[in-house]
């Protein structure tokens, strides 16, 4: 069990991942979807504001975290020596690309006409500082860090729909644009989800090595439930897609608000999966 | 829901294994039992690493801080001498930065019959 700075840093990270990954995703969903989701669009930017504001705030306390971790006390997040210390290695260079990045999101997301894709070339840099630093990193493959961000920007994409098409389900004067949003993204998903994957699973088993750390080590059995809540995650999906999505393109308007249930749940498990994934890149140690 | 979720994060966060210690030996051993105090304790680590602190714990003392004196760089090798505090047994925490910036921390303890 991690001490109390390790507990503590996990939350940082996870909070990091909600406001970097959250922020970037519906930032996607604008540039990708702007007709169809123009109904919520000054909503998305004011959550894409927040999120990347949430986003800011725990990129500097995992810093400051990290400065406790190495003091073993409170006084080691204030501490000069130390938080010095830190600025020199990988970890003040991250900071900086998240910093930089998530403020370029927030500047776009004021600026008119080409302000979308000025903010996705700013989540693209705070995305990118999470393949400058980590095990994956560590393997030192400039082709296994873009694949990393690949990952990223896939599970930046899914994340990001899911506010908006359930926002866009519950209202019931939007029904056909909700069941076009919904079978557009399904369209793109049956690409990018098994690429997703693909690039998940290699980069597992770059990691791991042998499937037998899978359940021998605290780090595979960490993966081990990211994995089976994916698994979860993905059969939810495949409902949406083949079920929900159909019935409302057919005018079923109580096929919306299973939707929009469904994707409640869904949040509820991607929020698990995050905490997974800030466990093992925050305190797990890797098998080799 | 909400259970469902704080139940699967504690779970997540249950999982064993964590902290990086490559340690690679320390002056006195782990375990070890010796008939004297030692002047110095010593660390070797398998990579460079920088000491950020490093605490002693005796049963019949409280908690003292050694002093790292001017070893503060990243190295392999660090000796810091000890206040000794009779027979007993001695545990030494220490807490250190890695190059690659991984926060690193350890233990080892030694006993003085």
């Amino acid at each position: 069990m991690p001490d109390i700075w390790g507990i503590a840093a996990i939350f940082a990270k996870l909070t990091l991942y909600f406001g970097v990954v959250g922020s970037t995703g519906l930032v996607i969903i604008l540039a990708a979807f702007p007709n169809l989701v123009l109904p919520l669009c000054r909503r998305i930017k004011a959550k894409a504001v927040v999120l990347a504001g949430l986003a800011i705030f725990a990129a500097v306390f995992g810093f400051m975290l990290r400065g406790a971790a190495l003091t073993g006390g409170a006084d080691g997040m204030t501490d000069p020596e130390m938080l010095g210390l830190l600025w020199q290695t990988p970890v003040g260079d991250v900071l900086v690309y998240r910093v930089v990045g998530v403020a370029i999101l927030i500047a776009g997301m004021f600026i008119p006409r080409f302000g979308t894709w000025v903010s996705l070339a700013g989540g693209t840099i705070a995305l990118w500082s999470f393949a400058k630093i980590g095990h994956v990193p560590d393997l030192q493959q400039t082709g296994i860090r873009l694949l990393l961000l690949l990952h990223l920007l896939g599970i930046a994409f899914w994340i990001g729909i899911l506010g908006p098409l359930r926002n866009l389900s519950r209202l019931p004067e939007h029904l056909d644009d909700a069941a076009l949003l919904g079978h557009r993204f399904g369209q793109a998903a049956a690409v990018i989800v098994p690429v997703l994957i693909l690039a998940g699973l290699l980069m597992a088993w770059l990691l791991l090595g042998d499937l037998r750390a899978l359940l021998s080590t605290g780090y595979g059995q960490t993966l081990l439930i990211k994995l089976v809540l994916v698994g979860a995650i993905l059969i939810l999906a495949a409902a949406n897609k083949l079920r929900f999505v159909p019935a409302m393109q057919a005018g079923d308007s109580k096929a919306a608000q299973h939707l929009a249930r469904s994707i409640e749940i869904e949040t509820a498990v991607i929020l698990v999966v995050l905490a997974a994934t800030a466990t093992l890149t925050s305190v797990q140690t890797l098998p080799n | 829901m909400n259970k469902l979720t704080t139940f699967a994060l504690m779970t997540v966060l249950a999982t064993s294994a964590f902290a990086h210690s490559p340690v690679d030996h320390t002056t006195p051993e782990n375990g070890a039992t010796i008939t004297e105090v030692p002047p110095e304790i010593s660390f070797n680590f398998a990579n460079d690493i920088r000491l950020t602190r490093v605490d002693m714990h005796h049963q019949d003392h409280p908690s003292v801080r050694l002093d790292l004196g001017d070893q503060t760089s990243f190295d392999r090798v660090f000796t810091l001498p000890l206040e000794g505090m009779g027979k007993g047994t001695y545990r030494i925490e220490w807490r250190g930065l890695g190059s690659d910036g991984h926060a690193m921390q350890g233990e080892f303890s030694f006993t003085v019959e």
